[in-house]
């Protein structure tokens, strides 16, 4: 069988579980797909991911498949034009498998903010699979693909690679293209990774990553090659901020953290206590800025070009604007509009908005001072406070649910690199760790991550 | 700075968002709850003249001014709510008429 | 009791460049609609806006002629608002971090001599698309070709006191930026548009009144009107014990009233933001100063240097600046070897009739000093040199202007002896004229030129014909 036929069969099996992970696919693309990729590899090209299969969480736009970012306002859209990061996963030989679904326009931490309904936690269908790129994330844990793109805002790939156990990897702010992401935070986002090894995921970052003409935001600098697992990590020093490990941490987590950190001081890294004392404010100044930003990009979706149009009873062109985005956007997207117009709105921008920018300052300066020289070269922390929590758990409280992010948001604030890896279970249910690397410092921390997978993947064996 | 009905009617006005009458409690009431939660930002010691955060290159690169867009696949009629003679059509602006 | 009127004006002009502000799509003018668009400038989901150097360049160029600071780092910024031909639902401009602010322009106002006028501030910003209200009933019809267009934004501080010295400003500041070759500056291209603030308070107050905005002008006559309106509306409300309500109106040059727009309530609010897809502008020192280098010499500068170097008159000065090419050409004629004084006459006569909007004159400046120079050594008469010009603007390959006029008969004849036979003909022709002359009557010595010119059909010289005359009309 081939491979996308093989592919179509997991997808398919997987779309019958009830765990509502994609939202497009069709066999017929799949082939079309690896008909592309024979003739590439027939032209002599070099495809580093060939045959590869990578979902694409679907506020990444495409042109042969529907973009719809699990919104109703999006409905039936397709995208004339194709993202960067499709673009070069094309040219490197992977095969897009298909849209996976999302916390609507990425906004969520559990995938229950779908106008598509909840994705399910992989292996335990009562839970959720965290969020935002909640159904890229249960596609590579269930096997259906080895990697696919996620994007984060503030932790909308590491959370869910936390909960699902497998890895999730954000690069620094800059290193990957925006374009054709559609933006949620633009100051924030950042297409990430999922992977069900380092390896996997390290492979397709090194793909997408690199500048890009069409986005300004991209950094121009060289994408360091992955290196091999290394051997020793002698000489390397991992901070371990206090404000990371709380009392009330689920004890599961600290297990799995500690053991990574078990790992890494038996390959002779140095572990050593530091302080990040602004990580309490990271919550509340991403949910200032997310949202304000999250107001202006949504502004676009009126009904007069490209979307799902309901006339308003009067006819006008405001009563279209009103009754589209009124009945177009979900409960949760329609909350962070307002919210982000608000703290935008004439009177409150100084107190809010710019306070915001000045404490996210503040909170960028406590990694900076991490990493100064005589610091340290990576820090290590849990990915999440728990471990996945049940679907409804948190949809009553916004703020609760937004809590659920706290570890992983102020890294999204600094722009840098991080990581969620899987360092086992806490009751039956995956647990992640988290490293953080200074800012273009994805190599060394992906090297890392790699020692960690081997010397657990060796322990769980021996155990 | 407690946000109340009228505040959140005013900033829907603004974002151009209708919110049926029947959620515009709970609305007020989320939305106190988060605008509440996120002013505690208000206790952070950061004067005035802080500077604000910025993220990505310093400075941005600029593009040659020579022809050439990404292409798009298929026209703006192929996803338009509605277009004619080229053109994307709109209900009358009514009440924005000559904005 | 006088009043006074307090104009300020805020100036939309676009940069003449090749592709958009923010995308490659060509920012041309007239062609089918929604053709030069793509993800960019439609403001499809997941675009992004990467600044074109040429329109900052220009933008640069403007704020430097203006005399304006260059702001080492400047910042873009959202304005939010909603409107049909604005796909993203907000405009990518500047706001608390312009480009550049200062400035001034000098000029020379028709009430009150040498005005000069602050330049608050200069912006870089894309422009909207087109709202086609009257196409199809009931609806509005959205072109986006001019969407994301460059557009510079030049606001002035509230230093006029007049429609017409409005006008007269106008009138300056286009001729710099079109010296500067930052924008054509065409209303009726709607490369130019303006957007007038104006106020009115009691003489000798120094306090501003409320201010209303005035849009939709499509001329600068129409601006001068539109203004005369509203100060006439504002007085008369106030003289009457009504208020002026800050509201923006729109110019109708049908009637040339003004009437209210019904906008929006709150849509002052535009949550401006700095742009997150855009990292700041930074513009190096070497590169601001080499753009400095790089100016022409603007009007002021230049009319006061037509005057020095050439003994112009102020006012042949200024006609002559009103447009770069034209003083170019007067100077380039003087270089090639023609004397100023008569050079103006033919650059604002003759040759301002072939001359096209373009820039471009259908005699070049080598023809024209060629031409002058002729008729001083006495090759050609002034009017044969009219019509020799004449030949020459419907001739390709830049003949010279002596052999056209050769080919066309019109070189002046100087030999004594064809002179002679001319004047003894005409002396011979009209005996009663030159018993009067000889009577006394000496004026007539016009009269037999003109006879002798006509008998030879444009080509004695005159200066060779007099002393002849008088020579025989003594015998």
């Amino acid at each position: 069988m081939s491979g996308a036929r093989a592919l179509a069969e997991r997808l398919r099996a997987a779309d019958a579980s009830g765990l509502n992970a994609t939202l497009h696919w069709s066999e017929e693309l799949l082939l079309a797909e690896e008909a592309r990729v024979a003739a590439l590899k027939g032209a002599g090209a070099r495809l580093p991911l060939e045959g590869m299969p990578v979902a694409l969480k679907d506020n990444i736009v495409t042109t042969d498949a529907p973009t719809t970012c699990a919104s109703r306002i999006l409905e039936g859209f397709r995208s004339p034009y194709d993202a960067t990061v499709v673009t070069r996963l094309r040219s490197a030989g992977a095969l897009i498998a298909a849209k996976a679904n999302l916390d609507e326009f990425a906004m969520g931490s559990s995938t229950e903010h779908s106008a598509f309904g909840r994705v399910l936690h992989p292996t335990h269908p009562d839970r959720v699979p965290g969020g935002s790129s909640g159904g890229s994330a249960a596609l590579v844990a269930a096997g259906v693909v080895p990697a696919a793109l996620g994007s984060e805002t503030g932790g909308s790939v590491r959370q869910p690679a936390s909960f699902c156990g497998i890895v999730g990897v954000k690069p620094t702010y800059g290193r990957v293209s925006r374009f054709g992401l559609v933006a949620f935070g633009s100051s924030l986002d950042c297409v990430s990774v999922f992977g069900r090894t380092v390896a996997d995921a390290a492979r397709v970052l090194s793909v997408i990553a690199g500048p890009d003409a069409n986005d300004a935001t991209t950094v121009d600098r060289p994408v360091d090659p992955v290196g091999a697992v290394p051997g020793s990590l002698s000489g390397l020093r991992i901070g371990l901020p206090a404000e990371y490990f709380p009392a009330d941490l689920d004890p599961g987590v600290r297990a799995g953290v500690d053991r990574a950190a078990a790992a890494l001081r038996a390959l002779g890294a140095e572990l050593v206590p530091v302080s990040l004392p602004h990580t309490g404010y990271a919550v509340p100044t991403y949910y200032v800025l997310a949202p304000a930003e999250a107001a202006s990009n949504l502004a676009r979706y009126d009904g007069a070009r490209y979307d799902a149009r309901r006339i308003g009873p009067a006819g006008d062109l405001p009563a279209l604007y009103r009754a589209t985005r009124g009945a177009g956007f979900g409960a949760e997207v329609r909350r962070r509009i307002l919210v982000g117009t608000y703290v935008l709105s004439a009177g409150y921008y100084n107190a809010y908005y710019r306070k915001a920018q000045q404490v996210r300052n503040l909170i960028a300066a406590d990694f900076t001072r991490a990493f100064a020289p005589g610091g340290v070269d990576l820090l290590l922390t849990p990915t999440t406070p728990s471990p996945a929590f049940r679907a409804g758990e948190k949809t009553e409280d916004p703020v609760a649910m937004y809590l659920a992010d706290i570890f992983v948001s102020a890294v999204s604030l600094a722009g840098l690199p991080a990581m969620s890896l899987p360092v086992g279970l806490s009751e039956g249910l995956p647990v992640g760790a988290q490293l953080v690397a200074p800012a273009f410092g994805e190599a060394r921390m992906l090297e890392v991550a790699g020692a960690v997978e081997a010397a657990l993947g060796a322990a769980r064996e021996v155990r | 700075m407690k946000i109340g009905r009228e505040e959140v009617l005013h900033v829907a006005r603004l974002a151009e968002l209708d919110v049926p009458a029947a959620d515009v409690e709970g609305l007020v009431a989320q939305i106190g709850r988060i605008v509440e939660y996120v002013a505690q930002l208000d206790q952070v010691p950061a004067g005035e003249q802080a500077e604000p955060f910025q993220g990505g290159p310093e400075r941005v690169a600029l593009r040659e001014d020579v022809p050439g867009s990404v292409p798009l696949v298929r026209g703006p009629e192929s996803f338009a709510p509605e277009f004619r003679d080229g053109l994307f059509l709109v209900p009358r602006l009514g009440s924005m008429e000559g904005e | 009791m006088a009043w006074e009127t307090v104009i300020g004006l805020e100036v939309h002009v676009q940069q003449g460049t090749r592709t958009k502000m923010f995308c490659g799509c060509v920012s041309a003018f007239g062609d089918p609609p929604n053709t030069n668009v793509c993800p960019t400038c439609l403001g499809l989901p997941g675009s992004l806006p990467v600044p074109n150097a040429e329109a900052i360049r220009l933008a640069v160029r403007g704020a430097l002629a203006l005399g304006a600071t260059v702001h080492h780092t400047s910042v873009f910024a959202r304005k939010n608002y909603f409107y049909p031909d604005l796909p993203k639902g907000y405009q990518i401009s500047q706001f608390d971090r312009p480009l550049s602010t200062g400035g001034s322009v000098r000029f020379e106002s028709p009430d009150r001599g040498t005005v000069t006028c602050s330049i608050t501030r200069l912006h870089v910003e894309e422009d909207a698309g087109k709202s086609l209200h009257d196409r199809y009933p009931g609806h509005t019809a959205i072109d986006l070709n001019r969407a994301g267009t460059p557009l510079a934004e030049i606001v002035s501080g509230p230093d006029l006191r007049s429609p017409a010295e409005a006008r007269a400003y106008l009138v300056a500041l286009k001729q710099i930026l079109v010296y500067a070759g930052v924008s054509d500056c065409s209303m009726e291209k709607g490369t130019l548009r303006v957007d007038a603030n104006l106020s009115v308070r009691r003489t000798g107050e120094t306090a501003l009144g409320t201010k209303t905005e005035i849009k939709n002008m499509n001329s600068f006559a129409n601006v001068e009107r539109a203004l005369t309106a509203e100060r006439e509306r504002q007085v008369a409300l106030l003289e009457s014990g009504g208020k002026v309500e800050q509201v923006s109106l729109l110019f109708n040059a049908a009637t040339g009233a003004v009437r209210p727009t019904r906008s929006k309530e709150d849509s002052h609010d535009y949550r401006y933001f700095p742009d997150p897809d855009l990292p700041p502008l930074v513009l190096d020192e070497a590169f601001i100063e080499a753009e400095r280098r790089a100016l022409p010499e603007l009007p002021e500068a230049r009319r006061a240097r037509l005057e020095r170097d050439y003994g112009l008159s102020a006012y042949h000065a200024q006609e002559l600046t009103g447009e770069r090419a034209v003083a170019d050409y007067f100077e380039a004629t003087v270089k090639a070897g023609a004397e100023p004084k008569s050079v103006v006459g033919w650059v604002l006569g003759e040759a301002m009739a072939g001359y096209n909007a373009d820039g471009h004159f259908a005699v070049s400046a080598s023809q024209l000093a060629e031409l002058i120079a002729a008729i001083g050594e006495g090759t050609v008469s002034n009017q044969a040199a009219k019509q020799v010009y004449a030949a020459l603007t419907s001739t390709v390959g830049n003949p010279s202007p002596r052999a056209m006029a050769a080919q066309l008969g019109l070189v002046q004849v100087q030999d004594t002896g064809a002179l002679e036979g001319w004047v003894d003909e005409v002396l011979a022709a009209h005996p009663g004229e030159v018993a009067r002359f000889k009577g006394g009557e000496t004026k007539l010595i016009g009269f037999f030129v003109g006879q002798v010119m006509k008998k030879s059909g444009g080509k004695a010289d005159p200066k060779g014909v007099a002393p002849i005359l008088q020579k025989k009309l003594k015998d």
